[in-house]
């Protein structure tokens, strides 16, 4: 499935502003600020200024919350997102509501004990982000995931994103049965996204520390349907379709 | 079609009129309130707007605000609180109580919270009356977090909670939490009589 971009011009727009270009410049000015979030439940708030407000929203990093504060404005940062900011670009901090600043090892088995599938969650999360897509949760769709080529604002999401665990880990039971596999094949289909499943290999190492990510290895696999009727004709296509290794 | 597009502005209007603060030209008052730890509740000292209607709940003469309430009417610029030594407390330092677990609220109930009031929802705790009349509030009072156990519930709202906690039971549903109740739009809400609500909002780990 090719990009859907919104709107005239929104490719090229892409094309001159690369994600990754907007990523480091937050990196910058999060360091320079040396702004703390602050730890609430699944969440982390920040205050930020006008600038960062800004890089926040290109990098599509965080939610915008509406305050009637003027100067400032605060941002709510899912765990994936601050675990990134946090681990993987060393620019961000996070305290929680007794001041103490939380280290990478306290942040990463609070996740954990949130959302014991987080390990799983996160290496898919950051091996996307990585090369430059923009991820976030996907819970309207019933995925782990959505994945856009750019800012959500220029392209429609083209990936549905499910993380799973390599091997007959039970921590996500999703497509374990030919039912769950064809309805969410058939929902990413209606709201044009291709299924990306993301497998996770711990290669034995467990959980214990964020260190042990540095070794999982990744898989990406997408799932679409191939219809016979409709390719019958078409023989550019089905080569295609052979190479992507589709059901 | 013009005539239909009048009676929704104006039932737009009337909404945004229960919230000062949020759209600034309409209304310009702020109410006050006095932050009390022992409750981890706001004691509302002056009130201004309509928006008392439906927000806070009544223990004799005074109304109280819960750290939900509080935190969305101070987001949306209706309330100032003042804590012990009369300093106004910052929506961070709000959201660090709102954060510190003992005001009975955490961060995801507290969102399920302001989306429904901002879209003009009457939302109260489950198991809290909204006024009671010649009785003393209570400290501790029912928690939303799931992991509580044992809450404190007055003898009224007790039946209700087990014979929906029963329900879900029955369905194998054993993860889910009543939080709040839910009331339509009203703007002659009562909290003396507001009769059922018409959800019942419940939050599953």
């Amino acid at each position: 499935m090719k990009p859907r971009w919104k709107g005239k011009g929104s490719e090229a727009k892409a094309s001159s502003d690369p994600m990754s270009k907007i990523v480091s410049q937050l990196h910058s000015s999060l360091i320079q600020t040396e702004t703390c979030g602050l730890l609430s439940s699944c969440s982390v708030l920040v205050e930020v200024d006008a600038e960062l407000a800004d890089l926040l929203n290109r990098a599509c990093f965080g939610r915008p919350r509406i305050t009637s504060e003027k100067d400032k404005q605060w941002f709510q940062l899912d765990m994936e997102e601050t675990f990134y900011l946090c681990f993987s670009l060393k620019c961000l901090k996070v305290m929680g509501e007794d001041g103490s600043t939380k280290s990478n090892e306290e942040l990463w088995e609070y996740f954990k004990s949130k959302k014991p599938v987080f390990p799983i969650h996160y290496k898919a999360y950051s091996h996307l982000r990585h090369k430059n897509w923009i991820v976030k949760l996907g819970l309207q769709y019933g995925v782990d995931f959505v994945a856009y080529r750019h800012h959500p604002a220029l392209v429609h999401s083209e990936y549905a994103v499910l993380a799973l665990p390599e091997g007959d880990n039970d921590l996500n039971g999703r497509l374990r049965v030919w039912s769950d596999v064809h309805c969410t094949v058939r929902l990413c289909g209606s709201v044009a996204k291709t299924l990306l499943i993301v497998i996770v290999n711990s290669n034995g190492l467990g959980a214990n520390s964020p260190s042990c990510l540095e070794h999982y290895t990744v898989e990406e696999r997408t799932i679409t349907r191939w219809n016979p009727e409709q390719s019958r004709e078409d023989q550019g296509g089905l080569q295609n379709q052979i190479k992507e290794g589709i059901i | 079609m013009r005539s239909i597009l009048k009676t929704e502005t104006k039932t737009m209007m009337k909404r945004i009129a229960t919230y000062p603060g949020l759209y600034p030209d309409y209304n310009l008052d702020i109410s006050n309130a006095r932050w009390i730890d022992d409750l981890a509740m706001a004691e509302v000292v002056e009130k201004k707007g309509k928006m008392w209607v439906t927000t806070g709940t009544i223990r004799n003469v005074n109304t109280y605000c819960s750290i939900e309430e509080t935190v969305f009417l101070v987001e949306i610029g209706a309330l100032h609180v003042l804590d012990r030594n009369g300093m106004y407390l910052s929506l961070k330092e709000l959201y660090e109580k709102l954060s510190d677990g003992k005001s009975g609220c955490n961060w995801e109930v507290f969102e399920v919270y302001r989306n429904l009031k901002s879209l003009g929802y009457v939302v109260g705790r489950h198991g809290i009356p909204w006024s009671v009349k010649g009785q003393k509030i209570k400290s501790g009072t029912c928690s939303l977090e799931s992991s509580q156990e044992s809450n404190e519930l007055l003898e009224m709202e007790q039946e209700n909670k087990n014979s929906i906690i029963e329900l879900f039971n029955n369905m194998r549903i054993t993860e889910v939490t009543p939080a709040f109740h839910v009331y339509l739009p009203n703007s002659k809400f009562r909290k003396s009589s507001p009769g059922d609500p018409n959800f019942i909002l419940c939050m599953s780990r």
